[in-house]
């Protein structure tokens, strides 16, 4: 297994958000994690990034520990987040924010642009202009563009669907099922007919903890199954 | 007139170059820095001491007064503020003025109490319009212009200006790429303090040295940070020079509320623009 999460309890001060909760992602597998505001999926991804540390339990990945390491470090490793909210710099321009990511990643910017512009060609259009000025799907994708120039092995991607358009969802969606195979993500995601198209395993939490794992896609084409989750 | 204008340029420049480090300090770092006012000092005794031994040379003593700004604020930062990040902005603001008591003890221990006057460097003026003005005010002035190119330049066109400027922006987000920000905002934090010194070393020759003279200009400090908008490079330049006419100004009118009025004008733009820290 690339990552193995292991009865992880999270809290924030004392309110625990996540109880005792484990999942296993396979090298360039999609899994899903879906579940009601609040269920602790953000959390989840968090911590697996390193941004918030667990209380108790183990986090291992490519075969090391990482629980409680520092986001940057947990990054170098070679897993990205890309947050909600579509968090661009907003103060910096489309090639700046490639920049950023392109000198985090060691690689020339020309070459970071045509990795980007490979993802979503209509990119060319806005390099020079500001990031915050792109629509939610623009942003959606650079961010995505941003997180795969460090050839991550693992990706984390919080509700990257969240807000957009149809066309946007389809953009997002292409580019996640052109990566299939060569990046493993675990994508926290509220629309299950994307989940339905790209997962591979999904993880359903709720409370703090996971109460189904479904390895059968076909056991989740009927809507009741992931329904009642959400 | 032109002496007013001159003067308040003159305040202006000198409060850009020391405010601009607190600025950035607190938009980077959250921390309010109180040691900022002590760097400021010691930039001035040390300028005082290697004027003495470089025989009066007062670029070299400068160069030395703003290079022993960078162990001193590699300290400061290191033993002190990061051990404040992410905690509340009181602690900062606790830890960082104790060490400016500390340093106001230490430089009385060294330097003595006494205010030591030091001369214009350059000595020499300039007519404008009739009036003659001090070519090193002049000279002032122009290197804070320099100062602000310079960042700008730093800031907009080299990647560790961006990861800086995206930091401030979203300091996560930065991390989650694998950038170790913290380093970069130390930088900035050395940076910033080596701008105080040189204010100090700057307004020396125009003003007296003493073991309180940052405590005094941090206040002016702040409200130019205030007024300017925490962490807005162009914003501190803008106060800063329009604070320095204010204070020019109203000096002139009536000198005593010279700078009760940079206060006024602080409490009137947060009234109309509240902070949000």
């Amino acid at each position: 297994m690339l990552l193995m999460v292991n009865d992880v309890d999270v809290a924030y001060g004392r309110a625990q958000v996540l109880h005792q909760i484990s999942i296993a992602v396979d090298e360039g597998e999609r899994v899903f994690m879906v579940g009601r505001n609040g269920a602790g999926k953000t959390t989840l991804l968090k911590t697996i990034a390193g941004f918030l540390a667990p209380s108790h339990g183990s986090i291992v990945f490519a075969g090391r520990p990482i629980a409680g390491l520092p986001a940057e470090e947990v990054a170098r490793g070679g897993i990205r987040y890309v947050f909600q909210d579509k968090r661009v710099f907003t103060k910096l321009t489309v090639r700046e924010n490639i920049e950023i990511a392109a000198h985090a990643a060691k690689i020339r910017l020309a070459e970071a642009i045509e990795r980007v512009v490979e993802i979503y060609p209509k990119m060319t259009r806005f390099l020079d202009s500001p990031a915050g000025g792109l629509s939610g799907g623009q942003r959606q994708l650079l961010l995505l563009g941003r997180a795969l120039l460090g050839q991550p092995r693992l990706l984390l991607i919080d509700e990257p669907t969240e807000g957009l358009s149809a066309g946007a969802i389809d953009e997002v969606f292409d580019v996640l099922e052109k990566s299939k195979g060569t990046v493993a993500m675990v994508i926290v995601e509220q629309n299950l007919s994307v989940v339905r198209q790209l997962a591979d395993r999904v993880y359903a939490v709720k409370e703090g903890r996971v109460c189904s794992e479904y390895r059968d896609m076909a056991a989740i084409a009927d809507p009741s199954v992931l329904e009642g989750v959400l | 007139m032109i002496s007013v204008v001159a003067y308040g340029l003159t305040v202006g420049a000198i409060l850009y170059i020391i405010s601009i480090g607190l600025s950035l300090t607190f938009g980077t770092m959250r921390i309010v820095n109180f040691a900022h006012a002590l760097i400021y000092t010691m930039g001035a005794y040390v300028l005082f001491t290697m004027l003495r031994v470089t025989g009066g040379n007062f670029v070299l003593a400068a160069i030395v007064g703003v290079a022993a700004a960078v162990p001193l604020a590699w300290a400061i930062e290191r033993f002190v503020i990061r051990r404040l990040y992410g905690q509340s902005i009181d602690y900062a603001i606790i830890g960082t003025y104790a060490v400016l008591l500390i340093g106001v003890d230490a430089t009385k221990w060294i330097w003595g109490a006494t205010p030591l006057p030091l001369s214009d460097p350059i000595g020499k003026y300039v007519n404008v319009l009739g009036v003659d003005l001090p070519v090193y005010r002049l000279v002032v002035i122009a290197l804070a212009v320099l100062i602000f190119a310079g960042l700008e330049l730093f800031f907009r066109r080299t990647v560790v200006g961006k990861i800086v400027v995206a930091g401030l922006e979203d300091k996560d987000a930065v991390r989650s790429l694998g950038i170790r920000v913290d380093s970069y905002f130390s930088l900035v934090f050395i940076l910033g303090s080596c701008l105080a010194a040189l204010g100090g070393i700057l307004y020396a020759p125009i003003t007296t040295i003493h073991p309180y003279m940052g405590t005094h200009v941090l206040l002016l400090s702040f409200a130019v940070v205030l007024v300017g908008g925490l962490g807005s490079m162009r914003g501190t330049l803008v106060a800063s020079f329009a604070l320095g006419m204010v204070m020019a100004v109203t000096g002139r009118v009536w000198g005593p509320a010279a700078e009760a009025m940079v206060f006024a004008v602080m409490a009137v733009v947060l009234v109309l623009k509240p902070i949000e820290v």
